[in-house]
This record gives C-alpha cells, sequence and structure tokens, in this order.
C-alpha cells in the first residue's frame, strides 16, 4: 500500500460522520481499513475518542445565561446611548462651525470699526478682539482636557439599569 | 425566503435584543464546552462566555450569514479565548488548569444502575483527565471536530489553519488518548 492511500484512508476516516461521503469512497474505506491493521486501529481510536467526548455533558447555568443577557442588553443600550450622542456631537460641531466662521468675520470687522472710532491701529485692535472673542472657548476646551473625569457621569444607561434592578428586588 | 443563517444576520445588525437572547439560549451549552475545553476551568471559561456574547453584539455587523452562526460564534469564542489566554499565561496554555478546581464537566446523568453510573462517570472522569492532559491545540480541534460535528475546512477557518494542520492535530490528539482508549473499559 502506499503512502497516499494511507494518507486518503485517514482523510476519510476524519471526514466520516461530519460529511458525506460517496458511496465508492465509502467501500474504498471499508476495504482498505480490512486491510491495514495501522489505519484500522486508527479508526477505532477515533471512534472512540468520539463516543467518549459526546457523552461528556457540560450545560451553562441558568443564572450563567441570565446574567449573560443581562449584560449583552445592557451593552446594546450603552452603544445606542453612545451612537446618538456622537450624532448630536456631530451635528453640534457642523452647527459651531458655521456659526463660528460667520462670526468670526464679524468681529474682525468689529474690531476694525473699534480701532478707526478709537483712532488705534488696526493691526492691534483686530487681532486683540478676535483672540478676546475666541479666549472662553479656549479656556472651556483647556479645562475639559485637563479634567480626567467624564463630563456625565452617570450615563442614562446606568440610571435605567438601576432602576430596572430595583423594580426586579421590589 | 430568508434561511435562517440570513435572520440572525440581520438580527446582529439591528442589535435586536429577541435575537441575541434567543441565540445566548440556543448556544449557550455548546459554547460554553468548546470554552472550558480551551481553558480547562470553569470560572474562567464563564468569563469568556460573556465576553463571547458582548464581542458578538460589537461584532454582529460582520456576519454576513453567508457562513453558519455557529462556525462564526466559535470563532469569536476562540479569539476571546487566545486573548486572554495570551494576556494571562502567554508562556503555556495547560498553565491555566487550577489544580485544586475538582473535575470541570458535570457527568451524564442516566445508566441502568448505580454501579454502572459509578462506572461511567470513572471513565469520564478519567477521559475528563486525560483530556486536559493533552494540549489544548489538540483538545480543540477534538473538540470542535467531535462535540460541535464541526467539518474539516469549517475547523481550519475557525482557527486559521490549513486543513492538514487541522488533520495532524487530530491525528496527534487522537494519539495522545490512545492510552487511555486502549486501558479503560469500553
Amino acid at each position: 500500500m502506499t503512502a497516499g492511500e494511507h494518507e486518503r484512508a485517514l482523510d476519510l476516516t476524519m471526514r466520516r460522520g461530519t460529511e458525506e461521503i460517496g458511496a465508492p469512497d465509502s467501500a474504498w474505506l471499508n476495504s482498505h481499513l480490512s486491510l491495514c491493521p495501522e489505519c484500522e486501529a486508527f479508526a477505532a481510536d477515533f471512534d472512540g475518542t468520539g463516543r467518549l467526548l459526546q457523552a461528556v455533558a457540560v450545560t451553562a447555568s441558568p443564572s450563567l445565561v441570565a446574567a449573560t443577557q443581562m449584560r449583552v442588553r445592557a451593552r446594546a443600550l450603552q452603544m445606542q446611548e453612545r451612537e446618538a450622542r456622537t450624532v448630536l456631537i456631530a451635528i453640534s460641531f457642523c452647527i459651531g462651525a458655521m456659526s463660528s466662521t460667520m462670526s468670526a468675520w464679524l468681529w474682525w470687522r468689529f474690531g476694525g470699526w473699534v480701532a478707526q472710532r478709537l483712532a488705534l491701529p488696526p493691526s492691534i485692535v483686530e487681532p486683540g478682539v478676535f483672540v478676546v472673542w475666541t479666549l472662553p472657548a479656549v479656556v472651556i476646551a483647556v479645562a475639559m482636557l485637563a479634567s480626567s473625569r467624564p463630563v456625565i457621569d452617570r450615563s442614562l444607561t446606568m440610571r435605567i439599569l438601576e432602576k430596572q434592578q430595583e423594580g426586579g428586588r421590589q | 425566503m430568508e434561511t435562517e443563517e440570513a435572520q440572525i444576520a440581520r438580527g446582529l445588525r439591528g442589535r435586536d435584543p429577541e435575537v441575541l437572547d434567543a441565540l445566548i439560549e440556543q448556544y449557550q451549552h455548546r459554547l460554553l464546552r468548546y470554552l472550558l475545553h480551551l481553558t480547562g476551568n470553569r470560572a474562567v471559561a464563564e468569563d469568556l462566555f460573556q465576553e463571547t456574547w458582548l464581542r458578538v453584539l460589537e461584532k454582529g455587523h460582520l456576519y454576513d450569514g453567508r457562513n453558519r452562526f455557529v462556525t462564526w460564534l466559535m470563532s469569536i469564542g476562540h479569539n476571546v479565548a487566545i486573548d486572554y489566554l495570551r494576556k494571562r499565561s502567554p508562556a503555556s496554555l495547560d498553565e491555566m488548569k487550577d489544580p485544586e478546581e475538582g473535575t470541570p464537566f458535570e457527568p451524564p446523568a442516566s445508566g441502568p444502575s448505580p454501579f454502572d453510573v459509578a462506572a461511567e462517570q470513572q471513565q469520564h472522569e478519567r477521559f475528563n483527565a486525560a483530556l486536559e492532559k493533552v494540549s489544548p491545540l489538540f483538545r480543540e480541534v477534538l473538540v470542535l471536530r467531535f462535540q460541535e460535528q464541526l467539518k474539516l475546512e469549517e475547523i481550519a477557518t475557525l482557527i486559521r489553519i490549513p486543513v492538514a494542520t487541522v488533520k495532524t492535530r487530530i491525528y496527534r490528539g487522537v494519539a495522545a488518548l490512545r492510552p487511555l482508549l486502549q486501558g479503560g473499559p469500553q
């Protein structure tokens, strides 16, 4: 017998049971196993391992399943909330960017007008007014970045879940 | 007509809680059994079980419904377990086993007589003990082949190895369990 035949026998043995094996292949395998003690021993061990493994019963406890379902639902809520928040932030950013662009031009012009009225050099007053205009936003941004705490400590999701848990206890 | 896989894919894309609840119910035992064999520790397997479902929720949009859901689920479980084992024990996956823990598997509760039940239980305990000694690489393919009834190609896709390597691992896994099979009562 050739090495290719042994290899084919092992392949068919491993596929038997989970895959459709044609009648000619099945007949060839049976014939080979009856002639080859080595392959026959492997097939017996293979089937024995399968029988023992299939007899091993592992069950998940109902509490594990319930806890998993609850965690998955909570995470789904969090994800929905996060997505909604992202959309709001994106819309806010677009509106903010548009209004900033428009108002920056107006404030620049206002600086020029003030400089003209007070007879001051426009090259100083215009940027000065612009800096004063942007200062609050810069200060708030720096403060938010410097703070390690989230802006919203307790999310809506957690509050909903706590209410659900309290309801469940009652 | 929409196939079951297509329905699951649609439910996962929409993060439908009813679909997810039903899937957790349906695949609870299979997933836990796979993770338990992979890690050898029930507590760890239960943690990974929850983590796997959370990842199913997060990656659900990637499931296209073309392959069987169970294969995709097991591949998520495989990745979760591998991530955990890498973090916890990069040197040896076998170190994950808790030596003080008893047999992690529940023996089947059936038998014609107490003696037969005890004998069967002893046989399963011996088998479980032997199985835990087998390398996790071999144990994994044996579990996927025999317990999950996956095809060789599906196992290869799931673990991301060639089919030839799957066959080699099955062969070596069976060989590692041979002494028990030949020595124990049948």
